[in-house]
Formats: structure tokens, C-alpha cells, sequence
């Protein structure tokens, strides 16, 4: 599969903190890519490293095949980039801020832009100023989607919206999906608003990538287990890396399998507990996956402190 | 609005899920032969779910001949195909001798699941039976 993003041991520091340490990854052309990771994993030092508004302090990245560090503006014609903190020419009125970006793209499409103003219910007349929070980033949004990017980067665009905007932003943002060649970067420190949306994930943690995969291999290898021991029966000390928070209450162990393999993976959870009975295991959803990874993540953390 | 009911539960994959909402669908008539069916862009945006997995699940739909692709006019439903031999045996061997262990194992008598299957058969087939299938329909009558 083509890479629309291709990023080699990309590190950034900020005098002693390592935001970003010797990341790698790829996005798929086509793919929506969550990069997911709680505040401060380095999520939007990535995404600006990858937009060339950060310099790396070691490593490289290309971007639509050119070199980050080399973007600009003719790059940016084919990029839609929208993120939390997005700043915006305050005193122009959601009408001005529409004709001053038009000349910029020529792509511009001007019906996918009265849609779009349309579905999202903006007030065209009024100055960027007096603009509540989500009616904001729905202009954002809007004047970075409706010159039809074959990128579209959103750095936590959801955060600080109400459900009903963060629904109106993913519907106007899946007005591009009837364009082939249309690829979707999101951020995001929360799995719950992209959870059907996306088909592959970066999870990301104290600079570091750990998890780069698709959405349908998590899910495959991902298990919830719980089993009873048997009444004289004991866990083993020694039990599998691949077997993350493990509890046991009684004769109850609970546990979650992050090796699983269809066919075979309760068999194998009989053989490293004999005393095992009632072994059932249950699919978990994206939220669960990446619920389980944080918790894993973070007490890895304490360790090391 | 889609044209069928869809209600997605978190935890289960969306592509069986919707794969399986418009089975429903066309078997109770919820959808005819003929029908318009959504593009990808609109399952995607009504859904609020991945373009790829609506793309993908229109592919096995039309694999299965359950819909019909027609370039310049859009995706139409077809007519639901003859079943293959193998896919009948599958589902009276397979999916009934599943649904008799469950029922077994939640101790519910003969009397009541046969009440329940026909009580599901009813309620799917209402507004206007499946063609061809109603000679079935008064066998089982009759055995009961």
C-alpha cells in the first residue's frame, strides 16, 4: 500500500523534555488514521513536525512525497489542516474569511462550500469574533475541506465540542469520501468520537509510537478472558507478557489477551493455567483496546519513576 | 435518513453489523427489489462510519447478489438470488442446531421455541412474504 505519510525516527526536544522520541510510521494512502495517545504523549509536536511548523531535532518525514522541511505553500494547496487552537483572522465575517481563502486553492469547489456552509448552519454574516467555540471550528473545518484536500489533518479537533457539533464535523468531513484519492490524519486523545470512523491507529505514548496498526488487527487480537480455577487449583507465577492486566478475586482471574489467535487462543490460556475452568473470551471494542493499552501504559510508567 | 433501520451497538464489527441490517432489510421488505440503495458517501456520512467499510460492505452485498451496481445510475436492490444448495444446508444444519443448543440450554420447551421462530418468521414477513416461500410457510403449519 502507498504511503501518503512516511515518517523515519522523527525526535523533537524543548530544552530537556523529549516531546517526541525516535517515532516512525506510516499512513496509507486512503486510510482514515487516528493517532491517539491522553495530553501530552506528543501528538501535535508530531503532526507539526509532519506540517513542517516544527523542525525535528533528529529524523525525517515525507509528506505527498516531498520532505517535511520542505513544505509550503503549494503543499499546503492540497493539505486541509485544522487543529485545536486554530487561529483565525478574528475580525473577518465568516463571508470575508470564505472569499479570502477561495483565490488561495485552485481547487476550490464553491457547491461543496455552500453545502457544507449549509449543513453546518453558519452564520456568514457574522465576524469570526462573536463565534462560539463550535461554530469556530466548523468554519475551520470548512474553509480546509472545500477546496477538496487530498489530506485532511486534524490535530484533537474534536475536543471541547458538544456532541451535536462533534457529529455536524464528521458528517461534513465525510462529504469528501466520494473522492478516491482522499486520506484523513486525526488526533485525538479520546477513541469515542473516531471509533467507527477510522481504520487504522497510532497509539501513542511519552514520545514514543507503540502501537501502529489496523483497526480489524486489534480487534482480531484482542481478548477479553476470564476464567475460574479450579477449587485446589493456583495461577502460575510465571504468566505470558502478552497477557496485560491481569485480577484475580477468589478463584476468579480476569485478564486481557493481547495475542490472540482465533482457533487456538483459549486452548493455549488452558495450557499456561491448568486449573482453569470457564474460560470464556470476548471480543472488545476499539474503546476497550485502547482503554486497556493506556492503563497498561501508564503503570508501566509508575514503574519506571 | 437510510432507507432501512440500522442500529449500530459498540463492541461488534460495524461491517457485520450493516451487512447483516440489510439481509434484514430485504427479506422483510423493508427494501424491495428495484429500490434505490444508498452511495457510500451517504451510508458513510448517515453512519457516521468509515468510507472503506461502507465501500467494503456494498462489495459483499453485491457479491452475494443481494445488490446490484449499476454504473451511471447508482447501486439499485436486487432480487433476492436462489439460494445455493450449500447455503441451505448450512443454515438448517449449522444456524438451527446452534439455536436448539441455546434454547436447550436455556431450558425453554419445544412448544415455545417453535412459537418463537414463528412468532419472528410472522413479524419479518408481514407486510408481504417472501415469493416463493409460502408453500414452506403452511407445511410448517401443518407439521405443528
Amino acid at each position: 500500500m502507498k504511503s501518503i505519510i512516511q515518517a523515519r525516527e522523527l525526535s523533537r526536544r524543548f530544552g530537556r523534555t523529549l516531546a517526541v522520541n525516535g517515532l516512525s510510521l506510516d499512513v496509507p494512502k486512503g486510510s482514515i488514521f487516528a493517532l491517539l495517545g491522553p495530553n501530552g504523549a506528543g501528538k501535535t509536536t508530531t503532526i507539526k513536525m509532519l506540517l513542517n511548523m516544527v523542525r525535528p531535532t533528529s529524523g525525517r518525514a515525507t509528506v505527498m512525497g516531498t520532505d517535511s522541511t520542505r513544505i509550503g505553500p503549494a503543499e499546503f494547496s492540497r493539505i486541509g489542516y485544522v487543529s485545536e487552537n486554530q487561529e483565525l483572522p478574528e475580525w473577518m465575517s465568516v463571508r470575508e474569511l470564505l472569499d479570502f481563502c477561495r483565490p488561495m486553492y485552485p481547487t476550490w469547489d464553491q457547491d461543496l462550500c455552500r453545502q457544507l456552509v449549509h449543513q453546518f448552519d453558519l452564520p456568514l454574516s457574522k465576524t469570526i469574533k462573536s463565534l462560539s467555540r463550535g461554530m469556530r471550528i466548523k468554519a475551520a473545518l470548512l474553509s480546509s475541506l472545500a477546496y477538496r484536500p487530498e489530506l485532511v489533518v486534524l490535530d484533537e479537533p474534536f475536543s471541547g465540542l458538544d456532541a451535536l457539533v462533534r457529529d455536524e464535523f464528521m458528517r461534513g468531513l465525510l462529504e469528501l469520501s466520494d473522492r478516491t484519492e482522499w486520506t484523513v490524519l486525526v488526533s485525538s486523545h479520546d477513541i469515542d468520537e473516531v471509533e467507527r470512523l477510522v481504520d487504522r491507529v497510532g497509539v501513542i505514548d511519552r514520545g514514543s509510537l507503540r502501537v501502529l496498526e489496523s483497526v480489524s488487527s486489534l480487534e482480531g487480537r484482542f481478548r477479553h478472558f476470564q476464567l475460574t480455577l479450579a477449587p485446589d487449583g493456583e495461577l502460575p507465577t510465571e504468566l505470558p507478557d502478552s497477557w496485560l492486566l491481569k485480577e484475580s478475586v477468589g478463584r476468579s482471574v480476569r485478564f486481557v489477551e493481547s495475542d490472540y489467535r482465533e482457533g487456538t487462543g483459549v486452548q493455549r490460556v488452558r495450557s499456561v493455567v491448568p486449573a482453569a475452568e470457564n474460560v470464556t473470551a470476548s471480543p472488545m471494542s476499539l474503546k476497550e483496546i485502547f482503554m486497556a493499552l493506556a492503563r497498561t501504559y501508564r503503570s508501566e510508567g509508575r514503574e519506571q519513576e | 435518513m437510510l432507507p432501512f433501520t440500522v442500529e449500530l451497538k459498540i463492541g461488534t464489527s460495524v461491517y457485520e453489523q450493516l451487512v447483516y441490517a440489510v439481509h434484514r432489510a430485504i427479506v422483510s421488505n423493508q427494501l424491495s427489489p428495484g429500490d434505490r440503495f444508498p452511495s457510500i458517501r451517504t451510508l458513510s456520512q448517515e453512519l457516521r462510519i468509515n468510507p472503506n467499510t461502507a465501500q467494503k460492505v456494498v462489495t459483499r452485498l453485491a457479491d452475494q447478489g443481494l445488490l446490484a451496481v449499476q454504473p451511471g445510475i447508482g447501486t439499485l436492490v436486487a432480487k433476492l438470488p436462489d439460494p445455493s444448495p450449500r447455503e441451505r444446508s448450512d443454515l438448517l444444519a449449522r444456524q438451527v442446531e446452534q439455536l436448539v443448543v441455546e434454547a436447550r440450554r436455556l431450558s425453554l420447551t419445544r412448544a415455545e421455541l417453535v412459537r418463537a421462530v414463528k412468532d419472528h418468521w410472522t413479524r419479518l414477513s408481514e407486510s408481504s412474504p417472501p415469493k416463493g416461500r409460502e408453500q414452506e410457510t403452511s407445511t410448517e403449519d401443518h407439521a405443528e
